[in-house]
């Protein structure tokens, strides 16, 4: 007998191969499961927005009216201003919303002014102030790697002013240290988007691997059934391209 | 000829590309090869640093992932929350992602067997989604109990054991933030170490990794699990191997594949600019 389990796995591994068979090709079934997807999460945030709000908001102050007032009635203020968002809608009442977006904005920028100073700029900064000599040989390559490749990133993007060439002259030693640094810049640069190329590859593989792991790999036929789809699909692949 | 494919046409399709990935993914985990891997000095110092927490130490876990990326990210929190537990840890788990309630219940159903002995409210507690990003980051480090008042299941927080020993930031010896995007990591930071100097663990996944290292760099977390890589090294170091451990056959292969194909293009890009070259010469 085929319980809702079943049922749901099915559908959900059945989902999984159409979205990945727009690796192939975009078709019909692909597209049915990214409309699924899309309105399934939709709905569902807003069905977990809803439930939190009914959860901390709703149920305590109709359940315990006397304990909520007294302890959590600020808890009404962010629910007034979610209501006055909703404000725009109307032609003759839509500047409210404008005080909603207002607080939203000054409380996210006053809590992140407040700490983004030290955790972003100071802290990192002296993060990249370090001893260039040492016992330690591959400590002191490291820090050399750091400090260079931090001065070389920052004089790539040195827009304003940067030594430049005299047409004809020969380049003056304060170019060329502008010049080495601003090379070393970009090939530090490029090794980062190396490393996070490969790790994208690594997060996709991981994916497949998770999404094989969780619908497939217990029933071996279902592997197979996998292959001949990516046979066909390699076929109608190649007759395309024809 | 109309009707056949020749094999040219086939050879240099990208679905050529996508099949031989899709076989070196499925064929390990059919018939694993057992690849050993060695643990990482990053993955040993997070685990030595759990190591010395003492028996009765609270940790916060934020959960904060969508369920695409549960492959990589489960594996760690099983592992993790395996050896918290054996450490003898109280863990307050919550989610600033609406999806992070459905990551939570799947982790649950797939460890159950972590939380077998454990009593909910005494050993563990999951506070649920708590909306509001960097600003109920702030407020949950100040209080718990005054961003909300009940649980993911509707039970009033200060019923809860647990939730008696812990509400503000300082009340915890480490949190774990485990999330699938770049920003709750910068929002833990700022929020709950810069001011309060609460030690913080990242659990990310491998796209994200190089975002967040200069938070670890600068000394601003104690240390990161990244992928499913980290996560197998921590099955190993805690003795569960998992989901992390079964995929590094499979993600050792997918690699080597990849890297020859990068190779036979690089190959073939050379060659023909070349033979160009040389054709433009005569």
């Amino acid at each position: 007998m085929i319980s809702w389990e079943v049922l749901g796995a099915w559908i959900s591994a059945a989902l999984v191969v159409w979205i990945y068979s727009f690796a192939y090709r975009d078709n019909a079934l692909y597209k049915l499961a990214e409309h699924i997807f899309l309105g399934t999460a939709a709905g569902y945030s807003i069905a977990l927005a809803l439930d939190s709000l009914n959860r901390v908001l709703i149920r305590p102050a109709v359940t315990t009216p006397g304990t909520f007032w007294a302890t959590s009635w600020h808890y009404v203020i962010p629910v007034v201003l979610g209501l006055l968002m909703f404000a725009k809608y109307s032609r003759r009442y839509y500047w409210l919303a404008r005080y909603a977006v207002a607080v939203n904005l000054a409380v996210g920028t006053g809590l992140a002014l407040r700490a983004v100073p030290v955790a972003n700029i100071v802290r990192q900064i002296t993060a990249t102030i370090l001893p260039l000599w040492g016992s330690d040989p591959v400590k002191v390559v490291n820090n050399w790697l750091m400090v260079l490749i931090t001065v070389g990133g920052l004089t790539y993007f040195l827009f304003t002013i940067f030594p430049r060439r005299v047409e004809g002259a020969p380049p003056s030693p304060t170019y060329q240290v502008y010049r080495a640094l601003y090379y070393i810049g970009i090939y530090g640069m490029m090794v980062g988007f190396g490393a996070l190329f490969a790790n994208t590859i690594m997060t996709r593989v991981g994916f497949l691997i998770s999404i094989y792991l969780i619908y497939l790999q217990p029933q071996v036929w279902a592997s197979i059934v996998a292959a001949i789809l990516a046979a066909i699909a390699i076929v109608l692949g190649a007759l395309r391209k024809r | 000829m109309s009707g056949r494919i020749s094999l040219g046409r086939v050879l240099e399709s990208r679905e050529l590309l996508y099949t031989l990935l899709l076989l070196s993914v499925i064929l390990p985990l059919l018939h694993p090869i057992g690849i050993p891997i060695e643990i990482s000095v990053r993955t040993r110092d997070v685990y030595n640093y759990v190591e010395k927490l003492k028996p009765g130490c609270h940790v916060y876990i934020e959960v904060y992932y969508e369920v695409a990326a549960r492959g990589e990210l489960e594996p760690n929190l099983i592992a993790l929350t395996k050896h918290l537990f054996d450490k003898g840890c109280r863990i307050v788990y919550g989610s600033l992602s609406a999806f992070g309630v459905v990551a939570f219940s799947l982790f649950r159903a797939s460890a159950a067997d972590l939380f077998a002995d454990k009593v909910y409210g005494r050993d563990y507690v999951y506070l649920g989604y708590i909306a509001g990003g960097e600003a109920a980051t702030a407020s949950l480090a100040k209080s718990i109990k005054g961003t909300i008042s009940v649980d993911n299941y509707g039970n009033r927080l200060e019923d809860l054991p647990l939730m008696k020993e812990v509400d503000k930031a300082t009340d915890f010896d480490l949190v774990v933030i485990v999330s699938s995007g770049t920003d709750v990591f910068a929002y833990y930071v700022r929020q709950w170490h810069t001011p309060y100097g609460v030690p913080l663990l990242f659990v990310a996944l491998s796209v994200i990794g190089p975002s967040i290292e200069p938070f670890v760099g600068a000394k601003q977390a104690i240390g990161m699990l990244v992928g499913q890589r980290a996560a197998a090294e921590y099955e190993v170091l805690v003795g569960r191997l998992g989901l992390g451990m079964a995929s590094m056959d499979a993600q050792s292969t997918s690699h080597m594949l990849i890297l020859a194909f990068i190779v036979i293009g690089n190959v073939v890009y050379w060659s023909k600019r070349l033979s160009s070259r040389r054709g433009g010469a005569r």
